[in-house]
């Protein structure tokens, strides 16, 4: 009788505690959790190998599929990088603006999964919540680009379009509306006697363990390690803004949702900045030729980012053609959402693997890339 | 006897509109408060409609059949038993201890279906369901038992005619009627004590095998027993002879506990237990002492 006490669980893809094409294999004694396994590659496009047969700026339509919750980043870091190697300068505009979309969707991804730590832990009030005024961001995204998720606006040389006055005054109320609104995300959520019930020291990493995982972002700053991209290595003009980056010293499911709601006042913060210091001129600088025949030169970059998950990375490298030579990109979740799912799940219990799942904010693509 | 037969017909009909449209109408008001548009107050009528007019359902042997009709039928059965207002088809047995008994016998029909389902993940919702109702009908047996001691009956039509006479237990034994209430969030599956049916661990737990009619079979035993339990609280607590009377308390308790619920996370259920054995439990047995010593 002592041998069937495993049994095997199968949690995704077709699993409603399941954000996205991903499934985790999991064993349960009772309800413990004994052994996890990831189970990657439902999503598996590519990505990497399809952009070495697509031109410089074809790739900027494709490379926002590796994550869905927060595509500008690919759009920023894939740039970025191009740019790097060719030794472009970007219009000062231009990069404030970058600031200004990156932030916005930073905001969007905190609410989602802020939101978010309502679906496994059954408060189905929080994403609804979360997700209208997510939809008011989505609003702004589509006035200034004209796509709501996937706005393909940050390009080599800039970005596609300027950004009018009247859309900044719309996006100060939106940031308004929200900043007003955050105080109910706290009673509702972070307030709330069982989510804390839920959250507090589950889904525990420790600071070895992230250092040694390689996890970054919102998980590794919630062990006391301020390591934030955009402060250590200040990319675009996130050296002229002021902001904070908030730490604390324990990092379990709760402590992280607290940091990703403080994330969403800093980022407010930076954005009203954005507005008031943003210069004038123009957004974009030309091409040399024919978008579609341009040649990057030789050369390779690695181009680092702060994604609301963490580092997000593009190593390119290019032999001088029309077409990228090889592509590396470093999903900010993928340390935690492989690693940290088989060596870090054991031990906790089956309510608590979609708890893990949605703090450490797991996104599917950027692991099967 | 055929006048018997019409009349228990036309209840339970009416019971299942009466319950299926105020479920649709909770969906409504729950939306609202997620700041959403919500489906049409219909949309049960139209889920239960479309899923019994499915053509067939995939059977996991007999077990896994027989428990769906023994769910459906013994909650039908209780059904009958189940007074309105003061109005109630057997006016003999209509006794708490025999609904209270008859409708374990649909939570057990289900839980049989379910673990026949061979499904691993039906087998944890059905041993959380179990221990979840071993949860909540302690402290809820206790309330009950102090309720018939003080009508002298178990009959529901004498425990409302002692609250027409002497007020509603409501007033007078108010922690009383908190424990009950609670214990009622624990029968419906309310959150936070959906522990059972949660779908981001267990994938709605024991309905996770069904499908076609026998899901729109298990929602309508849901919606009867619904019905009782949310018409048993009412009649605890706030009898009164008329019809209509009782339909608009039952409407308030019934919306109140949605409102709660949306508002709530899902506990563990280990957490259910301690929750229910110590809070619910211990009040329990403070509104008996109470309600006794104020007696002798």
């Amino acid at each position: 009788m002592g041998e069937i006490k495993a049994l095997q669980l199968f949690h995704g893809p077709n699993h409603p505690g399941m954000h996205g094409n991903f499934s985790v294999h999991i064993k349960v004694d009772g309800d413990i959790v004994v052994e996890a396994e990831a189970n990657p590659g439902m999503l598996h496009r590519g990505f990497e190998k399809l952009m070495e047969r697509r031109n410089w700026m074809q790739n900027i339509a494709l490379i926002l599929r590796v994550c869905v919750v927060e595509p500008d980043i690919n759009e920023a870091a894939y740039s970025m990088a191009v740019e790097t190697i060719e030794g472009m300068d970007v219009p000062e505009r231009a990069q404030w603006i970058r600031v200004m979309i990156l932030e916005m969707a930073r905001i969007a991804n905190h609410l989602m999964s802020l939101g978010g730590i309502g679906g496994p832990t059954g408060l189905y009030t929080g994403p609804n919540w979360a997700l209208v005024d997510r939809d008011l961001i989505l609003d702004i995204f589509e006035k200034i680009t004209g796509a709501r998720v996937y706005h393909m606006y940050i390009v080599p040389g800039g970005v596609r379009q300027d950004v009018t006055d009247e859309i900044l005054k719309d996006l100060e109320k939106v940031l308004d509306d929200i900043e007003k609104r955050l105080p109910e995300y706290r009673e509702l959520i972070l307030e709330h006697p069982i989510i804390q019930k839920r959250t507090k020291n589950i889904a525990v990493l420790t600071r070895d363990q992230a250092l040694s995982w390689g996890v970054t972002g919102i998980a590794l700053r919630a062990t006391g390690v301020d390591y934030d991209v955009r402060k250590y290595d200040p990319y675009l003009v996130y050296d002229k803004v002021e902001f904070d980056v908030p730490t604390v010293d324990f990092s379990d499911a709760y402590n992280r949702l607290w940091l990703k709601y403080q994330e969403i006042y800093q980022s407010i913060r930076i954005i009203r900045q954005v507005i008031e210091k943003m210069p004038s001129g123009k957004v974009r600088e030309k091409l040399p030729g024919n978008a579609l025949k341009w040649r990057v030169k030789k050369g390779d970059a690695y181009v680092k980012l702060e994604s609301a998950r963490g580092e997000f990375g593009y190593y390119m490298v290019s032999d001088g053609g029309t077409k990228p030579y090889r592509v590396f990109v470093r999903g900010a979740s993928y340390p935690q959402g492989l690693l940290g799912i088989e060596k870090g799940l054991p031990g906790t219990r089956l309510e608590d693997v979609a708890i893990w799942l949605d703090t450490m904010g797991v996104c599917a693509p950027e692991i099967d890339r | 006897m055929v006048n018997m037969i019409i009349l228990a017909v036309v209840f339970v009909i009416g019971a299942f509109i009466f319950q299926v449209t105020l479920s649709g109408f909770s969906r409504k008001v729950v939306a609202r408060i997620q700041k959403r548009r919500g489906p049409t107050v219909f949309q049960n009528f139209y889920d239960i409609g479309k899923l019994l007019f499915k053509e067939s359902s995939i059977s996991h042997g007999f077990i896994f059949d027989f428990g769906i009709w023994m769910a459906l039928g013994s909650t039908i059965a209780t059904l009958l038993f189940m007074p309105v207002g003061g109005w109630a088809l057997m006016p003999k047995y209509a006794n708490i201890i025999v609904i209270i008994y008859l409708l374990a016998v649909g939570s057990l029909g289900m839980a049989m279906s379910a673990v026949g389902s061979g499904n691993p993940l039906a087998s944890i919702g059905v041993s959380r369901a179990l221990t979840q109702m071993f949860a909540y009908e302690l402290p809820f047996v206790v309330i009950a038992v102090l309720i018939i001691y003080l009508a002298k009956s178990s009959n529901i039509l004498k425990i409302i005619e002692y609250q027409t006479q002497n007020g509603w237990n409501l007033f007078s034994m108010p922690i009383g009627a908190l424990v009950a209430y609670i214990s009622l969030m624990g029968m419906l599956g309310k959150k936070p004590f959906d522990t059972p049916i949660a779908p981001a661990e267990i994938a709605s737990g024991p309905l996770v095998e069904y499908s076609g009619k026998y899901l729109g079979f298990l929602m309508i035993q849901h919606e009867f027993a619904t019905f009782i339990e949310v018409g048993l609280f009412v009649h605890l607590f706030m009898g009164s002879t008329s019809i209509i009377g009782f339909l608009i308390k039952y409407i308030i308790v019934y919306i109140s506990a949605v409102m709660i619920s949306s508002v709530m996370a899902r506990l563990k259920i280990d957490e259910v237990v301690k929750f229910y054995w110590r809070w619910p439990l211990g009040l329990a047995i403070l509104q008996a002492i109470i309600t006794l010593g104020v007696r002798f």
